[in-house]
């Protein structure tokens, strides 16, 4: 008998969907019972799922992990294999649970503030929504196999796609969210490859294996298994591909779900778009956690990736470019939300960065501090349009710092964190990434041209952040709705500040480089954190495996110490002088744009390098007429043929019918004749002459 | 004797709505429809066969087998019985039926009587289809089906009614020439060894490799040449690209009801009958030619989702899908596993489900807006909140949406066909591609319809539907879910049943 917690993981995921219920059917039949219009079940069922989370922590970090699944679908016979629906609680998942919780039930709280108090109509739809993607997405982050995170991820993608179009009756949002389903379903196609291909290959896509003799193994082990040439593990290797090339194929079709969702470069041009969805929406599903989900699946199977050192240097390269990428767009940006979007995807490029560095445990870290600081800054940014009357621009913006303390102190917080400035959040976890990339770099020059891109992108992160905060909360207001803004109430002021502190302290759970530094003994709470649980899932066991099977080593610059000194002096460094050069341009009473400056750059990042164009293009440019003229060739040459077939028996039977002319005599010829012919064929047959 | 029962209730009900007044008809036919729909509910729960009904060792369900016509050594048989293929498959055509019948009420407003008579007719064919095991009574079953079609098509149809039905009519009956012949010279091979016209026993021979030459044609070319004749025959009923274009036509014009029987049901027929002839009597034929069917297969779903792509009519938009959708039975057929047969079956009842809401949607909205031009109306969701949003649901369970039915359809013919035979890891995954381009579509058309400000252009009231528009929308949509979360409902049997024909040492898992 499991712990009283764990037998309670499903009701984490329950809990929301109920509210979902709720939202659905009362919003629709009885829409005067549902206080606040799905609000309240909303909050107590993700607050329900907070303390249920919390408290699974807490057994988790006692030592104990939880595995147990049910048979989905039962494959008769021998030859073939069961389909599972499972919970794993281990420590990543745990962890992971809570994030999801705790921004879900902020989130909640601040829709009071961002949607009834601002008199939004469809508000159970809104609930319903939220309610649907929080328990989708709990029961990914549970899920002990790849098909059962296949299946979620699916459905967190409907999600989204639900709440982006909240305002189904303007035309953006429900633009935007077909792209946003449209470009990660083209990702996910690739996932659902890899995972029908994981099925064939190892007859299970279980994430950790069971206890005792003929137990249902981990498909990672099993790889494990197979490329150390130990054990009687055996795999079926397709394309005449040897196992190791083929599980890297593996490897990188389901990469392509994870690029899609965690927008990632080329498939990133969705999240921006998604920005038409309300702010909380933004800031639960398109920053903190969503996004997160692919970056959290490469985690989860890390195992498997770690055996595979091309699509470990692909995941570091991708992530490397997308970081730095990403973040020059950020530059020129007007509107607060997109500056944020581009933010996302920037920083995911680091955690796609640090997991192909070998730094499962910093990527995971900075997971955790992002999910913080940018659900932080979005809703802050949502404070700041509410105040702003729905209007996103900067430039109308300026000199709301007085005028809501609250929100720029929460958002000051959240900015040093995402620009990376020492003590915040943001800063340990990017500058262990970073230092993974390099010390692994300094071996291997394709992690080490990561290691660069995810430094430089450092300098623009900086810039872009402060560019914003300067642009919104200093100089004088440059609108009438800037110098009178409209009031927050608690319930936006109070997430505001749990996260503003998160930001500010959660640094504390992984302090590595004062560790090293100052010889501080077990302040790696987080290395400690996921060392625990399962072997086969313990970032100790993936360090082996990097070691033995990626052939990732480390090395140094000078001593340990000068290394880490460097890596982080360098990476502050960075960041303050594009946090200053963007305080001195843009923290003035009257800020000019200065993009002009930019001449020729100027015009290629406003249209985002072009990206949207040609992924617009394939769909409208090429897709639709390719379409156009299959359909043509469909009515024009397959339906004429079929058409042509009976216009030639109908022309054939008119002619055919002038043998029937009514006349005996020409009846009584026809008979004699064919009875001639006859006559003589069977003659000839038969042999008679 | 139950499947007897359930044929002649299903007739005599049709006979009785035929005579009754206009203004019943509706009524009575919905309320009549009720009875072979728990009928069906009562024989699933009640349900008890194992194996294929087709191959020796298994034991059918409310089977009976006598002699009809016996002539000397030769004998044609009353033989009707179940298995886990055709359980689900007449499940299916109650249940759509009856909801049909509900869909038919507002857009049918002449000669009642006779419509819902036919279409009653047709549903006791179609249980025949679906239960008949003697080849003459089959065939009888089969052609029965075309009558009532043609006439509803071609009677309640749209303006170019005439042309469609006949179209339809023409095109099936001669592959149903053609398969028949395929069929009479496999009977005529093997020569004095089957006496009669059993599909059982047929099967089990062909099998057993006693098929003989007939004139000078060789076992072994005959087999080939009977496999075409059969696959063609069948494929058009599918339909399968390129014997496909029948279909939107057919569609178009047809009433709403009689759409969701021919996406529902009538094209589950082709695939059944491919399952139980093609892949169950000539397997070695089917396997020796895997790739090549299985090209048919992917050409199918790609080429049939990119001409749903070109369309700016949503009922021709979810008429191509069909053909798209029903490419992967095709290629799940075709794997010869247990996922892949499984999952082709499975999909039959996913498809018919999902493809039967879809065309009930359009056909409510069409009621209220008298247009199904893409191009004509935007933002129906303000004023159709429900079937708006069943409308979505049932899009996103096209486009395979996980814990709704036809996810988890394509996931075990995916799952089947990955590796089952030569190049199948390419033609799985470009089958597969399907899946983002029917979300392509739908997501577009969905964009352009149901979202935005709300204008319709032929300037009807639009506004919320009736409940009995509605109902059957929200009862399917359950239906969907239901086979989604939990596929065993149907899938254990129908892996029973498919289960002796997968090759003890096939490829793939």
């Amino acid at each position: 008998m499991a712990p009283l917690p764990f037998e309670l993981t499903p009701a984490i995921a329950a809990l929301p969907f109920v509210s979902f219920l709720i939202a659905l059917f009362v919003g629709a039949f009885a829409p005067r019972l549902l206080p606040k219009g799905g609000a309240v079940p909303g909050i107590l069922a993700t607050g329900g799922s907070l303390l249920l989370s919390l408290w699974v922590m807490l057994t988790v970090s006692g030592g104990e992990t939880y595995h147990e699944y049910v048979t989905w679908v039962a494959g008769a016979g021998e030859a073939t294999f069961d389909l599972h629906l499972g919970v794993l609680v281990d420590p990543l998942s745990a962890m992971m649970l809570v994030i999801v919780s705790l921004v879900a039930f902020l989130v909640h709280i601040f829709s009071l503030g961002y949607m009834n108090d601002e008199g939004e109509t469809g508000l159970p739809r809104y609930y319903a929504g939220l309610g649907l993607f929080t328990a989708s997405m709990l029961s990914f982050v549970f899920a002990d196999n790849l098909l059962m995170a296949f299946m979620f991820f699916e459905l967190v993608g409907l999600c989204s796609w639900l709440l982006i179009g909240f305002w189904f009756r303007d035309d953006a949002p429900p633009s935007a969210a077909k792209k946003a389903f449209l470009v990660t379903r083209f990702g996910d196609y690739f996932f659902l490859v890899g995972l029908v291909g994981v099925f064939a290959t190892f007859g299970t896509s279980m994430f950790v294996g069971g206890e005792g003799e003929g137990a249902i193994q981990s498909f990672p082990h099993i790889a494990e298994q197979v490329l150390a040439g130990e054990g009687a593990a055996e795999v079926t290797t397709y394309l005449g591909l040897d196992p190791q090339a083929w599980f890297a194929v593996l490897g990188l079709l389901i990469l392509g779900g994870v690029v899609g969702k965690s927008a990632q470069f080329p498939l990133h041009t969705w999240l921006p778009d998604a920005m038409e969805g309300p702010t909380p929406v933004s800031a639960l599903i398109h920053a903190a956690t969503m996004v997160a989900a692919g970056v959290y699946l490469v985690a989860r199977i890390y195992g498997f990736y770690a055996l595979l050192p091309q699509v470990l240097a692909l995941i570091a390269f991708v992530g490397g470019f997308t970081a730095l990428f990403a973040a020059t767009m950020g530059v020129v940006k007007r509107e607060i939300k997109q500056v944020l979007a581009y933010s996302t995807i920037s920083q995911y490029g680091y955690m796609m960065l640090g997991l192909g560095a070998g730094g499962y445990v910093a990527a995971t870290f900075h997971l955790m501090t992002h999910a913080f600081f940018k659900a932080l800054l979005f809703l802050g940014a949502g404070s700041v349009i509410i105040a702003m009357h729905h209007n996103e621009d900067m430039w109308d913006m300026g000199g709301l710092k007085d005028r809501m303390p609250v929100t720029y102190y929460t958002f000051l917080s959240g900015s040093l964190a995402l620009a990376g400035i020492v003590p915040f959040a943001g800063f340990w976890s990017k500058d262990e990434i970073l230092y993974e990339a390099l010390v692994h770099g300094l071996n291997t020059p394709l992690l080490l041209a990561a290691y660069v891109m995810g430094l430089l992108a450092v300098f623009f992160t900086g810039f872009y952040t402060f560019r914003m905060v300067a642009l919104t909360f200093h100089g004088e207001p440059r609108s009438d709705t800037a110098r009178n803004p409209h009031d927050v109430r608690w319930n936006v002021k109070g997430p505001l500040a749990v996260l503003g502190i998160l930001a500010a302290v959660a640094g504390v759970v992984n302090m590595l480089p004062v560790q090293k530094v100052l010889g501080v003994k077990n302040i790696d709470f987080l290395h400690q954190w996921l060392d625990s649980g399962p072997e086969a899932l313990s970032a100790h066991h993936y360090g082996e495996l990097l070691h033995d099977f990626a052939h990732y080593s480390a090395g140094t610059i000078g001593s340990g110490v000068t290394t880490v000194l460097l890596g982080a002096g360098l990476s502050l460094a960075l960041a303050l002088a594009g946090a200053g050069l963007a305080w001195k341009l843009y923290a003035v009473p009257d800020p000019e744009e200065h993009t002009d400056k930019l001449g020729g750059a100027k015009t290629v990042l406003f249209n985002n390098y072009y990206q949207d164009e040609y992924q617009v293009w394939l769909a409208e440019g090429l897709t639709l007429p390719l379409a156009r003229a299959a359909d043509k060739f469909d009515q024009g040459v397959i339906d004429g043929v079929v058409n042509g077939v009976s216009s030639v028996s109908l022309f054939g039977g008119s002619r055919i019918r002038r043998v029937q002319t009514g006349v005996v005599s020409n009846y009584a010829f026809l008979l004699t004749a064919s009875f001639v012919v006859l006559l003589v064929v069977i003659g000839l047959v038969g042999g008679w002459f | 004797m139950w499947i007897e029962a359930l044929i002649a209730v299903t007739l005599a009900s049709a006979a009785a709505v035929f005579l009754a007044p206009n203004k019943v008809a509706g009524k009575l036919a919905f309320a009549l429809s009720l009875l072979p729909l728990v009928g069906s509910l009562w024989m699933y729960s009640t349900y008890e066969a194992s194996g294929n009904a087709l191959l020796a060792g298994s034991e059918l369900a409310f089977e009976t087998n006598f002699d009809w016509v016996v002539a000397g050594p030769y004998s044609l048989s009353w033989h009707v019985g179940l298995d886990g293929i055709s359980m689900p498959l007449i499940a299916l055509t109650t249940v759509l039926t009856s909801l049909a019948l509900l869909a038919s009420w507002t857009p049918i407003d002449e000669r009642q009587s006779q419509f819902y008579g036919l279409m009653l007719f047709l549903e006791a064919s179609l249980l025949g289809v679906f239960s008949a095991l003697d080849f003459f009574l089959w065939f009888v079953f089969w052609e029965m089906v075309l009558v009532p079609m043609y006439v509803l098509i071609g009677v309640w149809g749209g303006p170019r009614r005439k042309y469609a039905a006949i179209k339809m009519f023409v095109y099936t009956n001669i592959a149903s020439l053609v398969m028949f012949i395929g069929f009479i010279a496999l009977v005529f091979g093997l020569g004095d060894s089957v006496t009669s016209l059993d599909m059982p026993a047929i099967a089990q021979a062909l099998r057993a490799g006693e098929l003989g030459s007939l004139g000078p044609v060789g076992a072994g070319t005959l087999k080939v040449a009977a496999f075409v004749a059969m696959f063609a025959g069948f494929a058009v009923k599918v339909p399968v690209v390129p014997f496909h274009t029948w279909l939107p036509d057919a569609h178009v014009e047809a009433p709403t009801p009689v759409s969701i029987m021919l996406a529902g049901v009538l094209l589950k027929m082709g695939t059944y009958a491919l399952l139980r002839f093609n892949f169950t009597m000539l397997p070695e034929v089917a396997q020796n030619n895997a790739p090549i069917i299985a090209l048919f297969a992917v050409v199918s779903v790609i080429y049939g989702a990119m001409l749903a792509l070109a369309q700016s009519d949503l009922k021709r938009i979810v008429a191509y899908s069909s053909v798209s959708s029903m490419g992967y039975v095709i290629l799940g057929l075709v794997a010869y596993t247990l996922y892949g047969m499984g999952g082709a079956t499975f999909q039959m009842v996913a498809h018919g489900l999902i493809s039967g809401l879809m065309f009930m949607s359009v056909g409510v909205i069409y009621n209220t807006t008298h247009t199904r031009m893409v191009s004509d109306m935007s933002g129906l969701a303000s004023k159709m909140p429900i079937t708006v949003a069943v409308f979505v649901a049932g899009a996103f369970g096209y486009m395979g949406l996980p814990l709704m039915a036809g996810f988890a359809a394509e996931l075990f013919i995916f799952l089947g066909s990955f590796g089952a035979f030569a190049g199948s890891v390419w033609f799985t995954a470009a089958a597969m591609f399907g899946i983002v381009v029917v979300a392509g579509y739908l997501l577009f058309a969905m964009q352009r319809t149901l979202f935005g400000d709300f204008e319709v252009e032929t300037d009807y009231e639009v506004g919320p539907a009736a409940f009995h528009d509605v109902a059957p929308l929200v009862v399917l949509i359950l239906l969907v879910i239901l086979l989604g979360v939990d596929p065993s409902i149907f899938y254990d049997m129908i892996q029973n049943a498919v289960d002796p024909l997968v090759p003890a040492t096939g490829g793939g898992v």
